[in-house]
């Protein structure tokens, strides 16, 4: 196992405590706070899985679950993110899609049959002759595919779901988010703020680069994050993913719950007033031959490895990258302890000075205008070929990483399923929300903004401009954010799609689905001409990954390859769930929504077997005889079932005006309740209902005792057609006149009810009561209260004649 | 599902609370020249318009009210006002 650095300040992991955990059936062991790809990175793992088609060997790649690379087989569930899981101990992971082990696939030769398999290739030769189809398929799906689940799987877990409300729902918990959450919240709103990974910072979280004053980003965000926590008026959802926004602000995420949690998963729906999106950048990929191997990666993946997991993602990396925080990821491994023999850069110029100083006083060679074009090994990269953006020099280096990065993606998925449009912005190469919808607002990083005081000038007027929604901030205060917002640097130039000349036959624009630039250019020379076609007919973009890796440079190449100018270039549409979630997790706990009765542990203790009435979960048998013979006969000649406790006993005094509601035979123990309430000097009106004229009872008596007695039935066959509740919602709207309500209803609300039949009913209520039950006593539909061997109290009422 | 409806009682709450109850067709015709074709009509002709409607709503796991409201049927979102503003 790899020695992990334990020294540095943006640590996320704690290398004290080890996390053992099976892979392939041999023991291995993480560090509390790895995520399962990183513990089996520090493990020498590289290959993680196999590609859907071709069988291609993958590894880690963006550290954010945006491609199917990492998907892997843990405890039984196929296709878990090991990216974004956290190692837990004793977890077993399995690689997929493989036949033999990820490191020696059988299956892998199909890669050399690509020139097999053009664009397309499915729909022109898949469809006749029709008899060889169920064949043909069965064949295909044990070829490709990722993961196996059987149908009778059961989902260990958890499940929950939440409908909380806010004044503001800032969706990104980065620097941006944070200080929109913080702006808000001064403002006195409720804020609840949500954050994809486990911890809030965003990128600022495992930057080292200085911030200002000589504090690093990190301790930025640490400062931020602290603030954050200290407001009560900010509810933090971390480790949460935004997975929908709809119209009328509505958010949708899911929550994945940590050790202390009570929940696995738990599916979050957020109803805000105002929405702040902040969900910042992923890393655009670098367009190469072979761009995919084991050991190429993003920026931000490798310095991840290095400041949040303690790693360096190799002894040797070169770099390829085209903005800023690839020079900073470099200078930062290369103090690590990285050998960088070389650093390509995109850019002829426009680098941040401070950088470029930093990478000449450590002696790198920086090559400006330059770019990877190929990466070699079968298995691994071991070699790069570097060339310059005419393709007229070339370089050579070996290495066992490649950090390879093209630029930024913004995150706009919550804008663009919200309605929002999104235009081509020549400057920052970005696919920039135009009309944004009512009341959401977009800061940050997504917004080109590169300059940390910008990021944060733009949170802070997001934030003001929700509290603005909300009613809450005054057009002053807006005025000078805005203010602000103009005197800082604004959105940075990002670069342009740059390749090398390659004829891309291994050049992946879409690794989930193995769609490379070829296929692309097949697709368009068929006439397949705009990125959503091109999307359908590759397959590009339409895997798990949610187009997260080829969302930006589809549309970017397909205009480049068609000559089209940027007015001319537009994404592909992206649609809810943003990020992928487990059904069981839409699904919910699985309630019993019925209720249960006072005697409900007494009867289950006695072996009753259950069954569902109406809303209740009632003793139905207590013998495996459901004929119940024997139990009628019972009732037939003795007694049957013994009592329970029923609710409360009315409380009779002297309010002022008093409501009794009842139905059916509830009407029953309400009469004398009525009673005690008229002669306790009470103004009494009563409302009985029924279902229809037949079934209402004791209407003259209560007449006789009330001062008003309204009567309902449901079918409007006598008195008024509605339901109780309906005139005394009428006599609830007068104000201050109504100071008690009593119902009575036959099955109460603390539901203990319990018949004694049988002719013996007497003889076994006489012994355990404290009143005279005789025929004389307690007369036919008579109501009384009293108490069951002196403790518990009991409404009881006579149906029976004997 | 994104709508929320304002209950006269309640006020603004989910639309998952409610039950949807047709149309706002006006008051109940008259019994006394009531034909079988004229009550069909008015029992089962709706407008279906592509925009703002009144209709009932009934808060069913609420207060139990009945009332109507304005709804834009194109954006499922609730109007305070017969006329469609943007």
């Amino acid at each position: 196992m790899m020695n992990r650095f334990n020294h540095l300040p943006t640590l996320k992991i704690d290398t004290s405590e080890k996390i053992p955990f099976t892979y392939k059936g041999k023991q291995y062991y993480g560090t509390k706070g790895d995520t399962v790809a990183t513990a089996l990175y520090a493990n020498g793992v590289r290959i993680y899985a196999r590609s859907l088609k071709y069988h291609r060997p993958r590894g880690l790649y963006s550290m954010d679950g945006e491609c199917s690379n990492t998907m892997m087989e843990i405890n039984g569930v196929p296709n878990v993110r090991t990216e974004t899981t956290l190692l837990k101990p004793g977890m077993v992971i399995k690689e997929q899609n493989v036949k033999g082990s990820a490191e020696n696939d059988l299956m892998g030769f199909i890669d050399k049959m690509d020139w097999a398999m053009p664009a397309g290739f499915y729909y022109d030769t898949m469809h006749k002759p029709a008899r060889i189809w169920p064949v043909a398929m069965k064949q295909i799906r044990k070829a490709a595919g990722i993961g196996k689940l059987s149908p009778d799987h059961h989902m260990p877990g958890r499940y929950d779901e939440i409908f909380p409300t806010c004044d503001v729902c800032v969706i990104g918990g980065g620097p941006a988010g944070m200080t929109a959450a913080l702006a808000a919240a001064e403002k006195g709103l409720r804020v609840i703020l949500m954050e994809v990974r486990p911890w809030l910072g965003g990128q600022f979280d495992y930057r080292t680069a200085e911030y200002a004053n000589r504090q690093t980003c990190h301790d930025r965000a640490v400062q931020l994050a602290k603030e954050v926590e200290k407001t009560d008026n900010i509810r933090v959802f971390t480790h949460t993913a935004n997975v929908g926004a709809y119209n009328n602000n509505l958010i949708t995420g899911f929550q994945v719950g940590t050790e202390k949690d009570s929940f696995t998963e738990r599916y979050i729906e957020i109803r805000a007033n105002s929405v702040v999106v902040a969900t910042g950048c992923i890393e655009r990929p670098l367009l190469f031959e072979n761009n995919e191997r084991p050991g190429v990666m993003q920026a931000g993946c490798a310095l991840r490895l290095a400041n949040t997991y303690g790693m360096l993602p190799g002894k040797t990396g070169v770099f390829s990258i085209g903005h800023d925080l690839g020079l900073e990821a470099a200078v930062a491994l290369h103090d690590l302890g990285m050998t960088i023999p070389m650093i390509a850069d995109i850019r002829e110029d426009g680098q941040d000075p401070a950088l470029l100083k930093a990478v000449t006083d450590r002696k790198i060679t920086l090559l400006k205008g330059w770019v990877a074009t190929e990466a070699h090994g079968r298995k691994q990269v071991k070699k790069v070929t570097l060339k310059s953006l005419d393709g007229t020099a070339e370089k050579t280096f070996d290495c066992d990483v490649l950090v390879a990065s093209a630029g930024f993606t913004p995150l706009t998925g919550p804008l663009v399923v919200n309605q929002a449009k999104l235009k081509y912005d020549a400057h920052t190469n970005f696919f920039l929300p135009t009309d944004l919808p009512k009341k959401m607002h977009a800061a940050g990083r997504l917004l080109g903004y590169e300059n940390a005081e910008s990021i944060e000038a733009s949170g802070q007027l997001a934030g003001l401009k929700a509290a603005y929604d909300c009613e809450n901030c005054s057009i002053a205060d807006l005025g000078e954010a805005k203010k602000i917002m103009e005197s800082v640097p604004g959105p940075a130039r990002g670069t342009k799609l740059v390749m090398a000349p390659v004829k891309g036959r291994k050049t992946f624009i879409c690794f989930d689905e193995d769609t490379s630039i070829k296929n692309v250019k097949q697709s368009i020379d068929k006439g397949f001409d705009v990125p959503e076609l091109i999307k359908r007919f590759s397959g590009a973009g339409l895997g798990p990954g949610q187009a997260g890796i080829p969302g930006h440079n589809l549309p970017l190449f397909t205009a480049k390859y068609q000559a089209l100018p940027d007015i001319k270039i537009r994404p592909t549409t992206v649609r809810p769930p943003l990020v992928p979630t487990l059904i069981a997790t839409y699904a919910g706990t699985n309630h019993t929504m019925l209720k249960r009765t006072p005697i409900d542990d007494l009867q289950r203790k006695d072996g009753g077997i259950f069954r569902n009435i109406g809303v209740w979960q009632r003793a139905r048998y207590f013998s495996k005889d459901f004929t119940s013979r024997k139990e009628i006969e019972n009732v037939r000649d003795r007694i049957a079932n013994l009592l329970g406790p029923l609710g409360q006993p009315t409380h009779i005094e002297k309010v002022g005006r008093v409501v009794c509601v009842g139905g059916g035979i509830g009407v029953a123990p309400l009469h004398p309740i009525a009673k005690g309430m008229k002669q306790a000097g009470n103004e009494v009106v009563t409302i009985i209902g029924a279902r229809s004229r037949e079934l209402v009872i004791l209407e003259d008596e209560m007449t006789a005792i009330a001062d008003r007695c309204i009567c309902c039935t449901d079918d409007g066959s006598y008195g008024r057609k509605a339901l109780v509740t309906e005139p005394l919602k009428e006599l609830c709207i007068i104000p201050g006149m109504t100071t008690g309500i009593f119902s009575g209803k036959p099955h109460g609300c603390h539901g203990g009810d319990q018949p004694v039949p049988g002719p013996n009913a007497r003889k076994v209520t006489e012994k355990v009561v404290n009143i005279d039950v005789s025929n004389e006593a307690f007369g036919f539909s008579e109501c009384k209260e009293f108490k069951v061997a002196d403790t518990i109290p009991v409404k009881a009422m006579r149906l029976g004649c004997g | 599902m994104a709508l929320t409806i304002t209950c006269p009682i309640c006020g603004k709450r989910n639309g998952y609370e409610f039950r949807y109850g047709g149309e706002e067709k006006g008051p109940r015709p008259d019994e006394k020249d009531l034909t079988p074709e004229s009550w069909c009509d008015y029992v089962h002709m709706n407008k279906c318009v592509a925009g703002v409607q009144q209709e009932w709503w009934f808060h069913r796991d609420g207060c139990g009210s009945w009332f109507t409201i304005f709804r834009d049927t194109t954006t499922n979102l609730e109007k305070e006002t017969p006329e469609a503003k943007e």
